[in-house]
């Protein structure tokens, strides 16, 4: 399984949401991180068929994504950002639904949700209305229906949004699990999702790549150095107005803080290994810390 | 191959399923098929009692007794209405003129002379209509009519027409061409006219168009969702990332608004048919509606029966346009609420036009028309094809049916290509 993009070019009015990406996909996990209105979601919906390139072609295998039709969505499973549902079906019901629509076999399809819904742990559910359901579920339902087809190509968008953190592990192990044998391409705004499962991952910044490699690679390509140093808490304020600051801790002592910096910038700091926060930070700046975008 | 065309149709039916759960599942919806029952409920009982009768006494009623007694009373002047039943009714009419509860001031005295002319009202009414003017009613009019005359009854039909066509209260409605075409159509109506008891028929024709009317507006509100609210629920990008999502899902929901559409509107106009027969009986389905005050005047030489059958296959038609195209916004405008609109728009716009005179033949041609079609049948809205002239009904069925045909692949098209941004 090969998906490639060829020039790849969304345009909105003036808005280029995505600008000219040439990139070549297959087996693994993919974590696209980006703030904001990077083109994250504009380039997986267009990977998704909903929304048509302005120019620029994907392939699949090397035939267009748009030729192929139904035959590229047959191996497409997708949970969106914003996943909707209809609010007075039963679990079961929807799942039902969603598979019609994907064109599963009627014969294989109680069996296949159960199996999910188990593994999503919602076996008890099947038979309670989707209104009824919390944030959790109701994200771990839309897993299944992406799913429920056993697709080669899974497209997640956000999947982790407004989980609490032990329902964001269980998410981060439950898509690990999923990712074998496909393509996963997963956007999150939580860097340390990413950092655990992705094989590869692309920086994106105004509908292009800034950089893309692994975990190990990406932190390298990072120019500036890591410092750690507690501070007077009079100063804290001028250390955020010159350098990225990562992270601030109020200690006894004073302010404990995490920057980024070409070279020293204080006596007591002691140069700490970057991680992938820090190079998100570096190369998204102040946006960085914008709910879409948070480290 | 076989097996892979079974397992499609077996798809579609799933999904059709589910598409018609959507629909019925959501509270609103709910609501809206008990004010469709609530409805069907009080026109029913208006129409029924529409029908009245006035017993000996002079009191009115109402209900199942009263028709069938009313349908006795009629039918004694079952039959062709020929010189010799006119004349009949001319004399029973004088004999009851000249008898004290008619000439009394008391006005349940007059009723009780009512009660016995209510057996040949109908009658009464034609002469009344033959008699008159082509533009007037005079409701005493058979009192002046003499024996000699009645003869002429068939005569001053056609003989009204062409005084009205040639005076100037018609001059630069009709081309020669359409006067001749309504002279003709005149002309050509079987008479005698054969009559009998046919209340049912006209309080269920009567009524029909504000059922039908009420039909369209309350599903518009079951059919305007079904393309829209994958938006609205954000369902929509599960959706069109689907395998069938842009094609066999697309047909299912068309199939799904055809449905409910077709199984809501046969539902409740056979409902209504059924009650108001059983109520007020079917008699009078071979009867000219010329022999009705309503149908006296029209060019459409056709009995209540198929009058019928023009009312409820018309309203079925625009039924299915007026919530096609109600459909076609869903899909367009991602809106349930604009769409359930377009109802509203083409069913009430067009009364607002209905007194400008050049509007008329355009008015004539709307598709709110093919719900009013006791009205179409009653108008002289005609259209000129070169040398050839027709009315509104027949162009209303072929240009709606064409127009809905050609609506099914714009809505398909229109929602397989939908962009989610």
């Amino acid at each position: 399984m090969e998906l490639k993009f060829n020039d790849l070019t969304k345009q909105f009015g003036s808005l280029t949401a995505v600008d000219h990406l040439s990139l070549t996909m297959s087996k693994g996990v993919y974590g696209l991180l980006g703030v904001n209105g990077a083109g994250k979601t504009t380039l997986m919906r267009i990977i998704c068929t909903l929304l048509k390139p302005t120019g620029g072609t994907i392939t699949c295998n090397g035939q267009d994504i748009f030729t192929m039709d139904a035959e590229y969505r047959k191996l497409l499973g997708y949970l969106p950002q914003d996943f909707g549902f209809y609010p007075e079906f039963t679990v079961g019901d929807y799942l039902s639904y969603i598979a019609s629509i994907k064109g599963i076999r009627p014969a294989v399809v109680k069996k296949r949700s159960r199996e999910l819904l188990e593994q999503v742990g919602l076996s008890k559910s099947e038979h309670q209305k989707m209104k009824k359901l919390s944030g959790g579920m109701k994200r771990r339902v839309g897993i299944v229906q992406a799913m429920l087809n056993n697709p080669r190509i899974l497209i997640l968008d956000e999947p982790t949004a407004g989980l609490d953190p032990s329902e964001r592990l269980r998410f981060r192990n439950l898509i690990s699990q999923l990712s074998a044998d496909r393509l996963v391409l997963l956007s999150t705004h939580i860097v340390s999702d990413i950092e655990y499962i992705a094989n590869e991952i692309w920086l994106m910044k105004e509908g292009q790549l800034v950089q893309k490699g692994t975990c190990g690679e990406i932190i390298r390509t990072m120019p500036e150095k890591v410092w750690c140093c507690v501070v007077d808490k009079s100063m804290a304020e001028a250390f955020t107005a010159k350098y990225g600051v990562v992270n601030m801790k109020s200690e006894a002592q004073g302010v404990e803080l995490r920057m980024i910096s070409a070279g020293k910038p204080t006596e007591n700091a002691v140069c700490v290994e970057p991680s992938l926060e820090d190079v998100f930070l570096y190369y998204f700046g102040e946006k960085a810390g914008e709910n879409n975008a948070s480290v | 191959m076989y097996s892979c065309i079974i397992l499609v149709k077996r798809q579609v039916k799933i999904m059709l399923r589910y598409e018609i759960k959507k629909v019925f599942t959501k509270p609103l919806n709910k609501a809206v098929l008990l004010i469709l029952a609530l409805a069907l409920a009080a026109i029913t009982f208006f129409a029924a009692a529409s029908v009245e009768y006035v017993d000996a006494e002079g009191q009115s009623s109402c209900g199942i007794a009263a028709a069938r007694r009313l349908r006795e009373e009629k039918n004694g002047w079952k039959g062709d209405v020929t010189e010799q039943t006119l004349l009949k009714a001319l004399r029973e009419n004088i004999r009851i003129n000249d008898s004290e509860e008619y000439l009394s001031k008391d006005f349940q005295e007059n009723n009780k002379a009512y009660s016995k002319k209510q057996g040949f009202s109908d009658i009464r009414n034609m002469i009344n209509l033959a008699f008159g003017g082509f533009q007037e009613y005079d409701y005493y009019k058979i009192d002046s009519v003499k024996e000699t005359e009645v003869r002429k009854f068939y005569e001053n039909r056609i003989h009204n027409l062409k005084e009205w066509l040639y005076s100037g209260e018609a001059a630069g409605l009709f081309t020669d061409e359409k006067k001749d075409f309504l002279i003709r159509q005149y002309e050509s109506l079987e008479t005698p006219f054969y009559y009998e008891y046919a209340d049912g028929w006209k309080a269920l024709l009567e009524y029909a168009t504000p059922l039908i009317a009420l039909l369209i507006l309350i599903t518009g509100f079951l059919v305007s969702g079904i393309f829209s609210d994958e938006f609205q629920f954000n369902a929509d990008a599960v959706y069109f990332s689907s395998k069938l999502g842009r094609n066999k899902g697309v047909i299912s929901k068309i199939e799904a608004g055809f449905l409910i559409i077709s199984v809501v509107y046969w539902t409740v106009m056979l409902l209504y048919s059924l009650i108001l027969f059983f109520i007020l009986g079917a008699d009078g389905a071979d009867c000219a509606i010329q022999t009705g005050m309503a149908g006296w005047k029209s060019f459409y030489n056709i009995t209540y029966f198929q009058e019928y059958l023009l009312t409820v296959f018309g309203g079925y038609l625009g039924s299915l346009f007026i919530l096609t195209l109600s459909m076609l916004a869903s899909a367009k405008l991602r809106s349930a609420l604009l769409a359930v609109t377009i109802p509203f728009i083409l069913l009430f716009l067009p009364s607002f036009f209905n007194g400008i005179l050049p509007l008329l033949n355009l008015l004539g041609l709307l598709p709110d028309r093919l719900i009013r079609i006791s009205e179409a049948i009653s108008y002289f809205n005609l259209y000129q094809i070169g040398g050839t002239v027709v009315g509104a009904i027949p162009i209303l069925f072929t240009l709606y049916l064409i127009l809905y045909c050609l609506l099914l692949p714009v809505l398909y098209r229109t929602y397989r290509k939908a962009e989610i941004r």
